[in-house]
């Protein structure tokens, strides 16, 4: 998985593989490390998915603890993080799937026209700020809206080949889909994001 | 012939890096050929770029010690959950034969007269017990053994069993404690009280029996 994080290469800094050894053996300050090390990945992928920090922040932790609980059967043949990256994106799967989470007017693998109003928020706007810094800034801001009025499986695939670099087969795998359904997905994100944000690049930074 | 999907899915996959080095070449042609494919092509790669720069792969976590600290409490809590689960279990299970007093159990075990015998050792030391082995009268019953020593629960499963009607009734013995005397090759039940409800023997055949 290309999205595994190296462990840790600093000697000074314990192995990855040590720390899973002691938490398995019950050891909370290993995994307290564990945790440490790791927190502000899995942060970031549940919030680009969830999009909002409060709800990022409890399934952050919740994929934290079930790691814990599953530890004694991690037979520690991946990479640590390959193995709490997938927990945690079932443990923010089955919330969006709970919460049926669905971008408005979003591209669907079977539609290709949106509904975004021209007065919405996520419609294009010129630059209005003075500076370069200024211009990233909002940009970002308007790709952080972008993304968020994405629909769940939208969201999911762009997140997990844009941000975790994750090969075709691995997001197929992820998402429990084939592979030309990941294509489509990826495709009609992709689409909508380049509406939603289309102005950005008639008018690049 | 291409379909609209096929050609959707080659742009996709030249933008992702996915295609082989005979398909890239074969696509990039294509976009040489289709200004209008080019333009999207090229539209979409900065849009991956855009994502890639503006959605950073780390993000700092908010109250960073306190998420790590609920963590750390949580994990505690839990594991005292499950402790007070394993000690209301034993608790539920204290004295082997208190299946005995299961409705499910008593009522096959009524029927069938057959109660399994067991004999075990117990090293009064450390309140370790082994099953040494089972015993049932009716050849076609089989009896199997459980033990738990965290639970401290002995669980007899018989098979074979006649089905028996609901009213009939048994009645159980629940154990408290065992001796067993290695010197005599006998074990003695004890109730709660300190009564004795039965004393059982090996017998010539190496068959349990009760002797009181």
């Amino acid at each position: 998985m290309s999205a595994a994080a190296p462990a840790a290469t600093d000697p000074v800094e314990p192995l990855d593989v040590d720390l899973v050894k002691r938490s398995q053996a019950g050891d909370t300050r290993a995994f307290d490390l564990l945790v440490t090390r790791y927190r502000s990945r899995i942060y970031a992928m549940t919030y680009h998915l969830i999009q909002n920090e409060t709800e990022a922040w409890d399934l952050a932790q919740e994929a934290f603890i079930k790691a814990w609980r599953a530890l004694p059967n991690f037979k520690l043949d991946a990479a640590f993080y390959t193995w709490l990256y997938r927990i945690a994106h079932n443990v923010t799967y089955d919330w969006l799937r709970k919460k049926k989470i669905q971008g408005d007017g979003e591209f669907d693998d079977e539609r290709t026209e949106h509904r975004a109003a021209p007065g919405s928020r996520t419609a294009p706007q010129g630059f209005d700020a003075p500076d370069r810094a200024m211009k990233r800034q909002e940009l970002g801001s308007r790709i952080h809206e972008a993304i968020a009025r994405l629909s769940a499986d939208h969201r999911q695939a762009i997140v997990l080949r844009e941000i975790e670099g994750l090969s075709y087969e691995e997001i197929a795998e992820m998402m429990k889909c084939s592979l030309g359904t990941v294509m489509s997905r990826l495709f009609y994100a992709r689409k909508k994001l380049q509406e939603m944000l289309k102005d950005t690049y008639e008018n690049p930074v | 012939m291409k379909t609209p999907s096929d050609e959707n899915h080659d742009l996709i996959r030249w933008l992702d890096g996915e295609m082989t080095a005979d398909e890239r070449r074969a696509f990039e042609a294509t976009l040489q050929n289709d200004p209008e494919l080019a333009a999207e092509a090229e539209s979409m790669r900065q849009l991956s770029e855009s994502l890639k720069t503006h959605l950073p792969a780390e993000m700092p976590v908010p109250h960073a010690d306190f998420f790590n600290s609920q963590i750390q409490v949580r994990i505690a809590q839990m594991e005292l959950d499950e402790a007070r689960e394993r000690e209301k279990a034993a608790e539920s299970t204290a004295g082997w034969l208190s299946w005995l007093r299961m409705p499910w159990l008593a009522g096959a075990a009524a029927a069938a007269f057959a109660i399994a015998g067991l004999v075990w050792t117990q090293n009064s030391s450390n309140g370790t017990s082994t099953i040494a082995s089972t015993y049932t009268p009716n050849p076609s019953v089989h009896a199997q053994v459980f033990h738990s020593s965290d639970a401290q629960a002995t669980v007899l499963m018989l098979d074979g069993l006649e089905p028996v009607p609901a009213e009939k009734k048994i009645v159980g013995f629940r154990v408290h404690r065992a001796e067993s005397d290695a010197e005599v090759a006998t074990t003695t039940l004890f109730d709660e009280n300190g009564s004795v409800l039965a004393v059982v023997a090996l017998n010539a055949k190496g068959q349990p029996q009760v002797l009181k």
